[in-house]
């Protein structure tokens, strides 16, 4: 259990990797909630043309990158809404094609619930399996926050600019 | 060029796309139910814009749109409006949207005239919200408007076409760069002096009130943060252009060079585009037109739009789901096979609302049961609530609450969505007569009884006493029901499901050799006595008071009771589930066994003495007084008035099933029986 990544590093790797962000011009930025070091984020939001039924509508998508302090590790979450600010539900963002889970696993993955951060209803990757995917690439990995991500993504489809690597 | 590129139309300006952030709500509720409450006067807020080349004129509000300070984000525009948020809905409809557009334009006008925006540019921008929240419903009305003059109308010559077409790249950098030295309340309005190869980019207090007027108009471009991404130009361009012409009315009948500046998210300005907009020489003043710019809605009228944030805001809603998802989980991560809604669908009655009744509710909630009565005919008494898990003290006070109501109100503040009542009903019992003067209201309480049971899909038995179960049972059999049945003792529980109504009447010889017994032919709380209720405060070691069992049983008790309900529920053949007579012999070639949370016992005895469980499987016994078929078709023929001849004696059921004669044969036996071990023992 001593794979946990410490709140000091993932501070500091998120810091290193919004600057590599705003580099590439990846939207990524980072936000401090109060006074309170653990609730520091990463977030990322942009704009989706969402068709479906011939219809397409603007969605807003938004990404949060935050520590779980139970687990020790990065934690990543979404959501995403209409113009009137009313989320999608998790059906809705299931059939969604940026989500890359099968039908099957996706409710064990993805859950909604309150957000640690915000206090409000968010779709929550669930960290348990984080830690140990983790604890491989630790000692290779240049940034946490970077590896961590690859392991999202497979998931959810970020379009991680392969220039974070570099 | 060709001619149509050439033709003069009407400039169209894209409107804004209000695009409204979840917690923009969260924040509004917040205040109105804290600060504001009924006071509806107006608050200043933010908004913005981005002029990015890569995302439409959508214009948003969050949370931070009420902090005093507006939230900077790279790229956007922050834009100082109000929102006038009515208390009630009628309000709302009511007022005159055009004339509310017109005053707000009107003061607008008003500052403009004094020519403050020549030195704050960024005070042209302006927005509004008009809305009515619906906080018991978490429905928010809203409309944004996002006013300018209807006048003056101009032209465009051509439509937007690249800046590249006219600038060069050096001169693309030299504006980007200058454009980022400026203040930001001058980045939303400037202007660009164009001579030779060089720019040079002003404020427009430099370029109105300093520079002189020998400049051919063709070296002049103003311009503008561009929220438009495509070849119209974005909305803000027209509060502009109005303000422009009102203080330089020697700009009219002139053809003017503006560029829409759209950034990349790098900052380059390479995708602005340029406008040529001609004002024709007869072109109306904005002071005496009216003010437009109320937002479409969703299906392209002017009206407001709706946004519904019950799922996300109403924490009657939350704790709703936030409960569901406990159980979902074990769906996804466990039991793939488990059906949550038959949980939420099935409906429970619960008889007795004291420590089991109490425990049970609570353990039904926590599987997702939603609908849940109690029937009970007692008051919480001071005793009550330490072993009486829903009740309280206050429940108590005042000669105290009716329970059935007690325990409903207190389950709904656990879970608000619950669907629960409280039955005030006395439950009638066998050999206890009856009379004239009762008569009356034990036919209402049976009407009350048996009306809540065929409500129901599932009847507990959560009460104090053997002869309470009796009617109960009887009903629950007559009218298909699953029963679940537990009974306290001191330091002793029972709990069982009876058998299902469906069963062959026949069942009990059948099974001497069996391994299980289906669950149709299960027997029930009174098949394997021989005697009639009547008597249960005299050596009983079961269902004495409740109060004299060791008070962890009732959550022993409650909880295994529930567990066996899900158990049949999920189980294919439900209440028709086999009982095994040995549970560990599961596996053997017993069909239909396991369901999706195992096997389903018969009954569950466990003894808190030795912490020991026993689960004793039996058949229906064939001259049951409360299950067997003679007993259910003498209800069927009479009725209340069958009911009423068995609570008046408990004799009347003996002699029905034959009991009495039973009971004098077995005796027989035991007495035959008796002689001949004395006779074998005699011989040893």
């Amino acid at each position: 259990m001593n794979s946990a990544i410490e709140l000091e590093e993932f501070l500091h790797a998120a810091q290193e990797f919004v600057k590599k962000s705003d580099e590439i011009g990846d939207g990524w930025s980072i936000k401090e909630c109060g006074d309170d070091k653990s609730k520091t984020f990463l977030k990322k939001d942009l704009y989706v043309e969402h068709t479906d039924d011939n219809n397409s509508i603007l969605l807003k998508m938004e990404y949060i990158i935050f520590y779980n302090l139970s687990y020790g590790v990065p934690a990543f979450s979404f959501n995403i809404w209409n113009s009137s600010g009313t989320l999608l539900s998790l059906e809705d963002v299931r059939k969604m094609s940026f989500i890359q889970i099968s039908q099957k696993d996706f409710y064990s993955v993805i859950t909604q619930q309150e957000h640690p951060v915000f206090q409000r209803p968010y779709f929550i990757v669930h960290p348990c399996h984080t830690e140990e995917l983790l604890a491989t690439f630790k000692n290779k990995s240049q940034n946490i926050i970077v590896t961590f991500l690859g392991l999202i993504t497979p998931l959810v489809k970020l379009d991680l600019p392969l220039k974070y690597g570099l | 060029m060709s001619d149509a590129d050439n033709r003069e139309e009407i400039i169209q300006y894209v409107p804004f796309i209000s695009f409204v952030h979840p917690s923009f709500w969260h924040t509004l509720t917040e205040i109105k139910l804290n600060i504001d409450k009924l006071n509806e006067t107006s608050k200043p807020i933010y908004g913005r814009f981005t002029y990015r080349d890569d995302i439409g004129a959508v214009f948003e509000v969050d949370g931070t749109s009420f902090n005093k300070v507006p939230e900077t984000e790279h790229l956007y525009t922050s834009v100082k409006g109000t929102i006038i948020n009515k208390n009630t809905v009628e309000e709302f409809k009511s007022i005159d949207k055009a004339a509310l557009l017109n005053s707000v334009g009107k003061t607008i006008w008003e500052n403009l005239k004094e020519g403050t925006w020549i030195d704050k540019p960024s005070s042209l921008l302006n927005f509004f919200i008009f809305s009515f929240a619906d906080l018991k419903k978490f429905h928010y009305f809203y409309w944004f408007a996002f006013p300018a003059p209807s006048q003056p109308t101009v032209y465009l010559t051509r439509k937007g076409s690249c800046i590249t077409s006219a600038f060069t790249n050096k001169q693309l950098e030299d504006l980007a760069q200058s454009y980022k030295a400026l203040d930001d309340e001058q980045k939303c309005f400037f202007s660009i002096i164009k001579e030779n190869d060089t720019i040079q980019v002003q404020t427009l207090a430099q370029f109105l009130r300093q520079t002189e007027c020998h400049l051919a108009i063709n070296a002049v471009y103003f311009v503008f943060q561009d929220p438009s991404n495509g070849v119209n130009p974005g909305w803000a361009l027209r509060v502009f252009l109005a303000a422009l012409l009102d203080y330089c009315p020697t700009l009219i009948g002139c053809n003017i060079n503006v560029i829409g500046l759209r950034c990349n998210i790098f900052g380059g300005v390479e995708n602005s585009c340029i406008f040529s907009v001609k004002i024709p020489v007869d072109v109306t003043k904005s002071d005496a037109a009216g003010w437009v710019g109320w937002e479409r809605n969703d299906k392209g009228n002017f009206g407001p739009k709706l946004a519904n944030m019950s799922a996300s805001l109403d924490p009657v809603v939350l704790a709703d789901t936030s409960s569901d998802l406990n159980i979902k989980l074990m769906k996804w991560r466990l039991v793939p096979d488990i059906d949550i809604e038959v949980m939420k669908k099935t409906k429970c009655l619960l008889l007795g609302a004291g420590t089991l009744g109490c425990q049970v509710a609570r353990d039904l909630l926590a599987w997702g049961f939603r609908h849940i009565t109690f029937l009970d005919n007692g008051k919480v008494s001071y005793s009550n609530p330490t072993r009486q898990v829903l009740y309280t003290h206050e429940d108590c006070l005042n000669g105290g609450k009716k329970k059935a109501e007690a325990a409903a109100d207190n389950l709904r503040r656990i879970l608000p969505s619950v669907v629960t009542k409280g039955i005030v009903a006395h439950i009638p019992m066998p050999g206890h007569p009856v009379g004239e003067s009762l008569r009356e209201e034990t036919l209402r309480n049976i009407k009350i009884i048996t009306e809540a049971i065929e409500e129901h899909d599932v009847i507990f038995l959560l009460l104090d006493s053997r002869e309470a179960r009796w009617l109960p049972t009887a009903l629950g059999a007559s009218y298909k029901k699953i029963v679940i049945n537990a009974a306290l003792g001191f330091d002793s529980y029972v709990v069982m499901r009876h058998g299902a109504a469906d069963g062959s009447s026949t069942a009990g010889s059948a099974y001497t050799n069996a391994k299980w017994i289906s669950g149709g032919d299960l027997g029930c709380y009174f098949c394997n006595d021989v005697t009639v209720p009547g008597n249960s405060l005299q050596d009983r070691t079961l269902d004495q008071q409740c109060t004299v069992t060791r008070p962890g049983l009732a959550a022993i008790a409650g909880a295994l009771a529930v567990e066996i309900l899900v158990a049949i529920l999920q189980h294919p053949q439900r209440e028709l589930a086999p009982a095994p007579y040995n549970l560990s012999d599961e596996g053997e070639s017993i069909p239909g066994l396991e369901g999706v949370l195992g096997p389903v016992p018969h009954a569950i005895r466990g003894f808190l003495h030795s912490y020991q469980t026993m689960l004793p499987t039996c058949p229906k016994f064939n001259q049951c007084v409360a299950c067997s078929v003679i007993i259910l078709n003498n209800y069927m023929a009479e009725g209340s008035e069958f009911l009423l001849k068995v609570f008046n004696s408990g004799k009347y059921l003996d002699d029905l099933t034959g009991l009495s004669q039973w009971r004098l044969n077995a005796e027989m036996t035991e007495v035959l029986t008796l002689t001949d071990d004395d006779e074998e023992t005699s011989d040893i």
